[in-house]
């Protein structure tokens, strides 16, 4: 099995803002392997968002602090890197999708050079015109072969020139590079693309421009592709259509996928496996169907059954005693024993539960951080 | 058609401008021959209140002002110059010199402001900071006289005049001193021209170099944060290019639109500058019309400067309209 | 974060309540103090404004209630100046360089900032004249403030078109567009030199120019205000409109132009004393900074120290309020606070505090 393309260990995340420290991610450690889609679920403030801004370390430092941990990508430690060899990680290294549609293209330039953009990016570094990690390549599977060696590419520069020059290129558009962009708007599933070129994001709707996002993300060839929770700013029919075109998507361009979210519903659509944060720790983590089937920690058995089922029409829907703790404040030890009904004395000792197989699961990689995940099962 | 309807909005503003510069001039000064003569007998005094129509009743003056001004006749200055031809022949020095001090503003003062943005609330931003408000804290005159006797010998950079010699020898086609030059393909009185420039347009730029730099920071702080930077960072572009491409491209949006309102306080300021240095522009020309009583000369160069301000809002909001393409011209 | 919660936070406190006015006032000044030490925390250049705009205010203060109060306790003036500012040694100490004799000392232990051409103290005269700068400062500002920011609040609030305010309101604003159309200085000498070199009429002149941009500012907060739910639902509870303006406007414009009037105290000193240099301001002799300038500008290159010590008072004080207004801006102004509650936490807030229930 090929190495994996994105390896985190134990990376804690902090924000220091004037009322506090507020640890957003603690001790998270995953690792996703070539072509595979994780999905990281959990509630507003667990830190799942963090945790995606920090992989291309795009978390605005500060306020946010990096604490601890490492993220390798590709082999690269990217913590370790220099503000200056960011770039190089980017775009056909690892490329995202975030939240927002309607901020997420700027006003000010057409469609075209927007996407343009970035594919001059891939180009001029698949020539080795400009420095930086080379693209997945087609047909984007690392399950077939091993990613090319990358930390190279970020000692020394292929072709050291400056920048004004290179950005030069950038501008310089050709009929290849329309007919180039307009390949990756019809990957999108975009009509009418000729139109589309020549028109600014604000023309748009919220759905078009998150095609549009998606579009500028995979024309870098990226080997990971992070989605922030790409679909939940968008209308419930626009959701569905974007989520569709994700996963046709995927069979399509086969690179490795962190897609976040906080609906449980769109990771089982997309995932191969699943995170479960809560404040700012990975409680669990494992294949889909295993994690879903057969919950090993707490929160996620009581995540699982605060879905509304269509089958169960019985009375209200179960809740959970207690609140999501303040992340200034969280709780010695296990940061859910004081909701827990498994609790004993032990789990608020520091420090809290590994992340370690599970007890009770024959699945291998099925991970919980929880004393008692033999027990999660009697739960009702 | 934009355009056009903004010019018409210019006709009630100048109207009421000439109105209030007359009777302020008109009522506060009863007798401004007695000034202008120098003379002490009342026939003299009286001789010159009858050239200058100053013996009719108020209203029957303001009304033979204001024909005359429809006409194009704007009258004479006490000297006997008539001040039309005189403030046009200065108008594009002055212009020549905001538009020198502007660019001035332009290529340091919005750099600054985004290397302030990047560095916010670390020392590039009080240095930064520091730098423009001494310029807003610093009195024109204080500059202006301290570039002119003191900076400007020990750079041996000239301080008078648009030219060395007062008259320059070629013909003065459009009164634009460098471009005057250029037209009588005479390259050193060029040069000549460009170093005059140097320290009024300077001083005039570092007066108001906190409208350039503290909008670009002020509205590259709005943009930093915005998803779309974070969209040109994953593209993989280097951090100048998201910078100076994505972030300082929108900044501009509100930095040019305050831009062009600020060019009526650059011509504010060509008053004091254009007095200290000698330079023949409008900004001098309307110094020496105040302190000389000249009504006349007054009124003229009051229109031109409010037209000028007028104009330069005009010229932002266009601009507005240029860089940001969500604005619909109607 | 505390100062973006704490003072703006209108709606919360309830849009009807009336007769705790005072103990809510209180209040709400806590989290102001809060918020005020965190703003000076925050940025060492805002601290560093706000200590030398307390010195100057203080030094002034010193300055003209002094040579009072011990009159009336001492019977003879105190004064923290150390000499007379018009006094002059005749004849005065000085070398004799080519026959004359030179007056004017540079500075020393003893005249900190030298003497002027007829051997007075600079650091006195500069000192002596600091009350006056500060009181034009401090006037001018305040009343185009009461007069353009009483115009702008009217006709922004009352701007429907077809009422009587709504016309009224039109009128304010064409008038404004006059004046603004005129360059400030340049209206403002004018009106100087024709009314003669004098206080008085110098006073006039700026206040004449400097009243619409508060008419401006005021009626663009006031759109802006007008728009929010808690105004909505105060005129929707029938709330008149002379309260609303009153209790709910007014305390709701007052940061951006509390940010505004700091910096314009500056601006117009440096105004004034420049109508002072030209020679249409103060009389002939009063101690006020412009003037000095004028006076002593033909020995710049000479003697430095005459013209640079009243320039460097005038700069000084300009720039303290200038650092602070520009401090206070980036917290009070709610646009660039915006800006930066953006840079300072990410889009998604680190704070969980959505119960689960939910």
């Amino acid at each position: 099995m090929a190495a994996p393309v994105l390896e985190v260990k134990n990376l804690s995340v902090d924000y220091v803002v004037g009322a506090g420290t507020f640890h957003a991610l603690s001790e998270v450690s995953f690792e996703i392997e070539p072509g595979r889609v994780l999905g990281i679920v959990g509630e507003t403030g667990s830190g799942k968002s963090t945790l995606a801004h920090s992989i291309p370390r795009l978390l605005p430092e500060p306020p946010a602090k990096i604490r601890s941990g490492e993220i390798l990508f590709r082999g690269i430690d990217t913590l370790k890197l220099e503000k200056w060899q960011l770039p190089r990680i980017r775009g056909t290294g690892v490329s995202m999708v975030f939240q927002e549609p309607l901020n997420s293209l700027n006003p000010a330039y057409r469609i075209f050079d927007q996407i343009a953009e970035s594919v001059r990016i891939r180009q001029l570094r698949e020539t080795g015109k400009m420095p930086g990690i080379l693209p997945a390549g087609e047909p984007f599977d690392y399950s077939k072969r091993d990613p090319p060696k990358a930390s190279d590419v970020l000692t020394k520069p292929l072709v050291p020139s400056l920048p004004s020059k290179r950005l030069r290129t950038i501008i310089k558009a050709d009929e290849s590079m329309r007919r180039e962009v307009l390949e990756y708007l019809r990957l999108v599933r975009i009509n009418d693309p000729e139109t589309i070129l020549t028109l600014y994001p604000h023309e748009l709707s919220g759905g078009m421009r998150q095609r549009i996002m998606i579009a500028i993300a995979l024309s870098g060839r990226p080997s990971l592709l992070i989605a922030d929770e790409p679909t939940s700013a968008l209308d419930i029919t626009i959701q569905a259509q974007v989520l569709t075109l994700m996963k046709e998507l995927m069979s399509e361009v086969r690179t490795s996928i962190l897609f976040i979210s906080h609906d449980l519903g769109v990771i089982a659509e997309m995932a191969d496996d699943v995170g479960v944060m809560y404040a700012g720790h990975l409680v669990e983590f494992g294949p889909l169907e295993d994690v879903y089937e057969n919950p090993r920690h707490p929160y996620t058995k009581a995540l699982l059954r605060a879905v509304p089922n269509r089958y169960k029409t019985d009375g209200s829907l179960p809740s959970l005693r207690g609140t999501v703790p303040n992340l200034s404040r969280i709780p010695s030890g296990c940061p859910f024993h004081p909701r827990c009904p498994l609790a004993k004395p032990v789990c608020s000792k520091d420090p809290g539960p590994a992340l370690l197989p599970a007890e009770g699961s024959r699945i291998r990689g099925h991970l919980a951080a929880c004393y008692f995940s033999k027990d999660v099962e009697a739960l009702p | 058609m934009f355009v056009g309807k903004r010019l018409l909005q210019l006709i009630p503003v100048v109207f009421g401008v000439v109105t209030i510069t007359f009777f302020f001039t008109h009522v506060a000064i009863a007798n401004p021959c007695a000034a202008w003569t120098k003379a002490r007998t009342q026939a003299a005094i009286d001789q010159c209140k009858a050239t200058f129509g100053l013996d009719q009743p108020l209203p029957n003056q303001y009304v033979n002002y204001l024909s005359n001004l429809l006409t194009g006749n704007w009258l004479t200055s006490p000297s006997g110059l008539p001040v039309l031809p005189q403030i046009l022949n200065a108008l594009p020095e002055t212009v020549e010199l905001v538009l020198a001090a502007l660019l001035i503003m332009i290529v340091l003062g919005i750099p600054l402001g985004v290397v302030a943005a990047n560095g916010a609330g670390r020392w590039p931003d009080h240095v930064v900071r520091t730098f423009y408000l001494s310029g807003w804290a610093t009195p024109t005159y204080l500059a202006a006289l301290v570039g002119a006797l003191a900076i400007g010998p020990a750079l041996n950079l000239p301080y008078k005049y648009a030219f060395s010699t007062q008259t320059p020898p070629f013909p003065q086609i459009t009164h634009f001193s460098i471009l005057d030059a250029l037209l009588a393909g005479n390259l050193p009185a060029a040069g000549d021209a460009v170093l005059h420039l140097v320290l009024p347009a300077t001083a005039l730029a570092f007066l108001n170099m906190g409208i350039a730099t503290r909008m670009t920071r002020g509205s590259m702080l709005e943009v930093l944060p915005l998803d779309y930077v974070k969209t040109a960072r994953i593209k993989g572009l280097s951090e100048t290019w998201v910078l100076y491409k994505h972030a300082l491209r929108n900044s501009l949006i509100s930095t040019a639109t305050v831009l062009g309102v600020t060019a009526g306080g650059l011509l504010s300021g060509t008053v004091v500058i254009e007095s200290i240095f000698q330079w023949p522009g409008i900004g001098r020309y309307a110094y020496n019309a105040i302190t000389n009583y000249d009504f006349a000369g007054t009124i003229g160069v009051v229109i031109f400067f409010a037209v000028g301000v007028v104009v330069s809002n005009l010229v932002a909001d266009v601009m507005y309209g240029v860089l940001d393409p969500r604005v619909e011209w109607r | 974060m505390a100062v973006a919660e704490g003072r703006r936070a209108p709606g919360s406190a309830g849009v009807l309540s009336g007769p705790m006015g005072v103990r809510r006032t209180l209040r709400s000044l806590r989290p102001g103090l809060r918020g005020f030490v965190r703003v000076m925390r925050a940025n060492p250049l805002t601290l560093l404004g706000f200590a030398m705009v307390v010195v100057i205010v203080v030094l002034a203060l010193l300055i003209t209630i002094l040579p009072i109060v011990g009159q009336a306790l001492l019977g003879r003036p105190l004064s923290i100046l150390p000499y007379d500012p018009a006094y002059y040694p005749s004849p005065c100490p000085g070398p004799i360089v080519n026959n004359v004799t030179v007056c004017s000392l540079p500075p020393s232990a003893q005249h900190f900032l030298g003497t002027d051409n007829l051997g007075r103290d600079m650091f006195s005269r500069v000192l002596a004249a600091l009350p006056l700068d500060l009181a034009i400062g401090f006037s001018i500002t305040l009343f185009a403030l009461l007069v353009g920011g009483s115009l702008g609040l009217v006709a922004g609030y009352w701007d429907r078109p077809g009422t009587i305010g709504g016309v009224f309101s039109v009128m304010i604003l064409r008038l404004a567009d006059v004046f603004l159309a005129f360059p400030s200085l340049v209206l403002a000498l004018a009106i100087a030199a024709t009314l003669g070199r004098d206080l008085g009429p110098s006073l006039l002149a700026i206040l004449f120019t400097w009243w619409p941009y508060y008419v401006r500012l005021v009626r663009g907060e006031v759109l802006v205000v007008k728009q929010q739910p808690y105004i909505v639902a105060a005129k929707a509870a029938g709330v008149s409109d002379v309260r609303i303006v009153l209790r709910h406007v007014i305390r709701n414009i007052i940061e951006p132009v509390l940010v505004y009037f700091t910096l314009d105290v500056g601006t117009v000193i440096v105004t004034f004393s420049t109508i002072s240099f030209i020679g249409v301001g103060v009389k002939l002799g009063v101690l006020e900074w412009g003037n000095m300038v004028e006076g002593y500008q033909t020995y710049l290159t000479s003697y430095p120290w005459m013209v640079l010590s009243a320039g460097a008072a005038i700069f000084l004080t300009v720039l303290a309020f200038g650092l602070l207004g520009d401090g206070l801006r980036d917290v009070l102004d709610p646009r660039s606070r915006r800006a930066l509650a953006q840079t300072a936490v990410p889009t998604t807030l680190p704070i969980a505090a959505v119960p689960a229930e939910a």
